[in-house]
Order: structure tokens, then C-alpha cells, then sequence
């Protein structure tokens, strides 16, 4: 199959304003994006994540490599490209503020060359799923940040293009807001069928919503795969044994010597186990140490790795996707 | 049909944002007229009395040329240097039918929503000042679409020149002064003018307004020259916008950073 957004060898760099110096935003980026797939794109405050999604919709044109959409390039054939193509890019001014929500929906079609008639249908049905119906006829500056998302999201969705690219949609958005533009997102993605690329450093967002995410830093990608196989590579192995009593110093050295780097905490009735596997077998290995002293165990809990913990340790390098995979 | 969807929706934008702000419209129409009651009296007070008249005519013929091209050529970038400071320009730009079809869109809506105000200032400041002019409607259409398209040229020069330059506000203010001179001056001046933008085509207005000149009677040399404007100027208008969109999409320009 025929991958819908194909990016290869991509590289960007900026001229920086006052001293010339350039900054290497994007280097040598590539990967797919298949139709129906939902990818986040997650990495620190300049990690390049912009850059990329910009290139993609064509906005900024990539210093060498080629991006192509529904093999249409869109460095030759930007236009056709930007056919099967919207985007809502970061901040809360890519709309206009004196035009009322219904007006921004209708101007932006009408950009696009759809008619207020044939679109009409569409704005209808998605001002109820957006929650904006009731503001249809309001000024955009009288919304609040997260209605003005959700507007510019809305008519992103307009276009009825293939792939819709956000960045970072939940940005600046409360907790209850944010939740419910991800829910938004994700009604749509189940209803619609479309290939989006959020690009986000809202662990939740990505966690929620995308099926895999491309981790980038400095402009590289560190990391893509599913979102589940990243999340299953740290919590299966990380677990914390509560313990009914204190552990011997025999049974403690074979821990040491078994488990190099588990911690063990304890006071003086019970103690705390935390400990990483290698492979999953290892915890008969754990068991047979307790059993010596038959030391009560009260209870064992895998822990839960949010994305959060992953993401910090890709992106400092403590885990690179190779080594993941090996194991 | 995609190309009038374009023109529609954006005849409507214009049109929403005239009467939603109403009170500016207002105030903005009400300067016009001022100023142009300042001229009439400074031409009765100061002015030789046997030329009198026809300076009030020649005022009120370059004075509504002018308001015309500050809304074809300078209000483009007083729009387009807000949309790029705000981010609603990279929306444009993601537009499949391009930034410069929409642009020529916004020249041809504001010209279509203010020629009636147009028309409406022009009546007003004939009836303030008595003198009636010869509104022969056939002879002035195509001098004034003619004329349109060189200024439309004009237009896109500056939407490129905002595009890489963004806070342009001072040289908009100076442009208002160039766009008022080549207005205002006679082309008997200096006859090299008439292949400056516009100059040619407020020539010819004033012919057949203040002189009473007929269609037959402008010779097809004035519309060759005024032709052959139209068609250079609004491809070097949209030559450069283009090469500034090309810029901009390299440098990353269309945004604010
Ligand atoms: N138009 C520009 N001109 C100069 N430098 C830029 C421009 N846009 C981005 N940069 C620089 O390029 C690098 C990547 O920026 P980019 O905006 O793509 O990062 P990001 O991942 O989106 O970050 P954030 O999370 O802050 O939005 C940064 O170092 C940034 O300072
Ligand atoms: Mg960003």
C-alpha cells in the first residue's frame, strides 16, 4: 500500500535573524503515514515538530528531500498537493476575529472554492459535533481560547481533505477543555476516516488519541513505533513488591547480584521492593530469593508508566528504540 | 464556478466587515469629505476665479481616483501586514486554489463593494460644489477597468512586498502620498507619466468628465497605452508576488516568528 504522506530525507534550516548563524531545525527526517492512521509527532519545545508539519502542508519548502502526498509531490505540485491537505497550525490567530463563527466557517470554504450552499450541510453537522451551535453567530474574539480551537479545528475539517494536521491542538487549554477537544478528536477520527498527524507535548494527547508516535529531539527522530509498544517496553518490566517484613542480608546480596538495579526501601516492619526484569521469567528468580526467608508478600504491582516517564527517557537517551526492540 | 465561490466568499468578507464596523466606515467616509470641503474652499479663497471651476473639477475627478486606488492598493497592505503578524495568512497559504488567486479575489471585491461608495462620494461632492460632470457611462467602463487591472498590478507589488516585509506601516504611509501624486498630476507635464500606473488612466477620466470627451473621440493609441499598462503591470505585479511567496515559503516568512 501506498503510504498517504511520505516524507524522505527532509532537512530545514533557518537563517537566524541577526547574526546569520543558521539553526539546523529539521535533519534528515523520514517516514509514512498510511491512510486512517493517527500519528503524533512528540518532542520538546524545538525539537523541529512545526518545521515538519509546516513542510508537509507546504507552507515552507524543505531545504533538500522530497514530501509527497497521495504521490503527489508537493514541492512541484503544491497546489494539487494542498488538495488532500488542511492543517491547524499552533496559536489562537489563524482565524479572523471579526468575522462571527459561522463567517469563519463559510470564508474558509469559500478560500477553498466550495460555496456557502454546498457547505453548508457540513458546517451544520459540525457545529454540533464541535459544541459550537449555540455560538455560530458570535464574534470570534468573544470565544474563549478552547471555542476558538475547537472553531479552527472545525474548519480544518472543512475541507473534507485526506490528512489534517494539528499542531498542538490542546496547547494553552485547561484540563476540562483540553479533554474535550480530544474527545472531539477522537469522535472524528472514528467517524471520519482521516489520516491526521497531531503534533503535541501533551503526553495525554498522544497517549488518548494516536495509535503511534514519532518522537523527535534537535530535529532527528529518535524514535516510531505504536504507541502501545512503547508504553508495553517499560511497564512490563518495572514492578514494586511490598513486603510484610524486612529482608535478610543473605537475600539482599542476591538481589544485588541478581537485580543490579532494584531499590530496596524499609522500615521497620515492612519494606519496599522496586525492581526492572529484563524478561519476564526473572520475577521466578525474585520469588525463589524471598521464598528463603519465606518473606510475606503483601503485594506485587506492575507499574504504570505513563508516556511521560518514556518520553523523558528516549529523549535523554537512556533508551533508544534499537535496544527496545533487541529485548 | 470554484473561482466566483472564491470571489463570493470573499465580496462577502468585505462586505460583513464594512457594515459590522459601520462607525469606521463612517468616520472613514466623513474624513473623505472633509478634507475634500477643505480643498473646495482653499481653491475659492486661493484660486484664480476664471480657473475656478475647472479646478474644483480637476480636484474632485483626482481626489476620487485616488481614494480608489488607496482602497485597491494600500488597504492590500495594510490587510496583508495584519494577517501575517496574526497567522491567518499561512491559512491562505494552504489554500489549493494559492495565495494569489485569493489575493486577486480581495482586489476585485473591494473594488466591487466600494464603487458604489465611490459613486455615492462622487454625486456628493458634485452636489456640494455645483459642478456637474459628464458621467458618460459607456466611455468610462473600460477606461476604469483598463485601468483596474494596472492597479491591481500595483496591488500585488505591495501584497509581495508585505509578505517578506510585514511591519510596513510607514512605508504604507509614504505610499499614500505616491499614489496622491500620480492622481493628482497633469500628464501634460511630463507625458513620459503615462506609462506610470494609473497616470494614463486619470488622464483620460478627466477627459471625458471635465472636457466632455466621447468614447470616439479618445484615440486607440490612449487605450493601447492604457492597455498594454493593464497587461504589464499586472504581470509584474504578480511576477513579484509570486517570487516573494517563493521567498517567504523558503525563509519561512509567512508566519510570525
Ligand atoms: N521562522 C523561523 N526563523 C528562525 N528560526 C526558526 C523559525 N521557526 C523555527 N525556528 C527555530 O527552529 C527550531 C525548531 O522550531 P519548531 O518551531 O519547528 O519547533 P517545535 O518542535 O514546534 O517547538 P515548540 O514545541 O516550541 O512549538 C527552533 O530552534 C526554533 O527556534
Ligand atoms: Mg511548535
Amino acid at each position: 500500500m501506498e503510504p498517504i504522506v511520505k516524507v524522505r530525507n527532509v532537512e530545514k534550516a533557518y537563517r537566524k535573524r541577526k547574526s546569520k548563524e543558521m539553526i539546523q531545525a529539521v535533519n534528515s527526517i523520514s517516514f509514512d503515514v498510511y491512510k486512517g492512521e493517527i500519528v503524533g509527532l512528540l518532542g520538546p519545545n524545538g525539537a523541529g515538530k512545526t518545521t515538519t508539519i509546516k513542510m508537509i502542508c507546504g507552507l515552507l519548502k524543505p531545504d533538500s528531500g522530497s514530501i509527497s502526498i497521495n504521490s503527489i509531490d508537493t514541492d512541484s505540485h503544491r497546489l494539487k498537493a494542498l488538495t488532500h491537505i488542511s492543517a491547524v497550525l499552533e496559536g489562537n490567530r489563524n482565524l479572523y476575529w471579526r468575522l462571527s463563527v459561522r463567517e469563519n466557517m463559510e470564508y474558509f470554504a469559500g478560500n477553498r472554492g466550495i460555496s456557502r450552499k454546498e457547505v453548508a450541510p457540513l458546517i451544520n453537522d459540525l457545529l454540533d459535533k464541535f459544541h459550537l451551535k449555540s455560538k455560530e453567530h458570535e464574534l470570534v474574539n468573544r470565544l474563549s481560547r478552547g471555542m476558538q480551537q475547537k472553531l479552527a479545528i472545525a474548519v480544518a475539517m472543512l475541507a473534507e481533505s485526506d490528512v489534517i494536521l494539528l499542531d498542538e491542538p490542546t496547547l494553552g487549554l485547561d484540563v476540562e477543555t483540553g479533554y474535550e477537544v480530544r474527545t472531539i478528536l477522537k469522535n472524528i477520527v472514528k467517524e471520519y476516516n482521516r489520516t491526521i498527524i497531531i503534533s503535541s507535548h501533551d503526553m495525554d494527547v498522544i497517549q488518548d488519541i494516536c495509535e503511534r508516535t514519532i518522537i523527535i529531539n534537535h530535529g532527528s527522530i529518535v524514535t516510531d513505533d505504536r504507541v502501545e509498544n512503547l508504553l508495553k517496553l517499560f511497564e512490563v518490566r518495572s514492578y514494586t513488591v511490598s513486603l510484610g517484613g524486612l529482608l535478610s542480608s543473605m537475600q539482599q546480596q542476591l538481589l544485588t547480584q541478581k537485580f543490579p538495579n532494584h531499590t530496596y526501601v524499609s522500615d521497620s516492619y515492612q519494606s519496599t521492593l522496586e525492581i526492572d526484569l529484563l524478561k519476564s521469567e526473572e520475577i521466578y528468580d525474585l520469588f525463589d530469593i524471598l521464598k528463603l526467608q519465606a518473606t510475606p508478600v503483601e503485594s506485587i504491582d506492575r507499574q504504570t508508566v505513563n508516556f511521560e516517564q518514556i518520553f523523558m527517557k528516549i529523549v535523554k537517551g537512556e533508551k533508544t528504540h534499537e535496544v527496545a526492540q533487541s529485548s | 464556478m470554484k473561482l466566483l465561490n472564491l470571489l463570493n466568499a470573499n465580496i462577502r468578507k468585505e462586505y460583513i466587515e464594512l457594515k459590522r464596523y459601520l462607525p469606521n466606515t463612517i468616520a472613514m467616509l466623513l474624513t473623505f469629505y472633509i478634507i475634500f470641503l477643505a480643498m473646495f474652499a482653499g481653491i475659492q479663497v486661493i484660486g484664480d476665479p476664471t480657473t475656478q471651476d475647472m479646478n474644483i473639477q480637476y480636484v474632485i475627478v483626482n481626489y476620487i481616483f485616488w481614494y480608489l486606488t488607496m482602497i485597491v492598493v494600500n488597504d492590500i497592505g495594510w490587510q496583508l501586514s495584519n494577517e501575517a503578524t496574526q497567522g491567518t495568512l499561512e491559512q491562505l497559504g494552504m489554500s489549493p486554489m494559492g495565495i494569489w488567486r485569493i489575493m486577486a479575489a480581495r482586489l476585485v471585491s473591494s473594488t466591487l463593494v466600494h464603487i458604489l461608495i465611490i459613486i455615492g462620494l462622487l454625486y456628493l461632492s458634485m452636489a456640494t460644489t455645483g459642478q456637474w460632470l459628464n458621467i458618460d457611462v459607456i466611455t468610462l467602463i473600460p477606461i476604469f477597468i483598463l485601468t483596474l487591472i494596472s492597479m491591481f498590478g500595483l496591488g500585488f507589488i505591495i501584497a509581495g512586498i508585505t509578505v517578506i516585509l510585514k511591519q510596513i506601516q510607514a512605508f504604507l504611509q509614504i505610499l499614500q502620498f505616491i499614489l496622491a501624486a500620480l492622481a493628482f498630476v497633469p500628464l501634460s507635464v511630463a507625458p513620459f507619466l503615462a506609462f506610470f500606473p494609473i497616470v494614463k488612466g486619470v488622464d483620460l477620466v478627466r477627459q471625458v468628465m471635465i472636457d466632455g470627451a466621447s468614447i470616439t473621440q479618445i484615440g486607440y493609441s490612449d487605450f493601447l497605452i492604457l492597455g498594454f499598462n493593464a497587461i504589464i503591470y499586472f504581470f509584474i505585479g504578480l511576477s513579484i508576488f509570486l517570487y516573494c511567496e517563493r521567498v517567504a515559503m523558503k525563509k519561512g516568512l509567512l508566519a510570525h516568528y
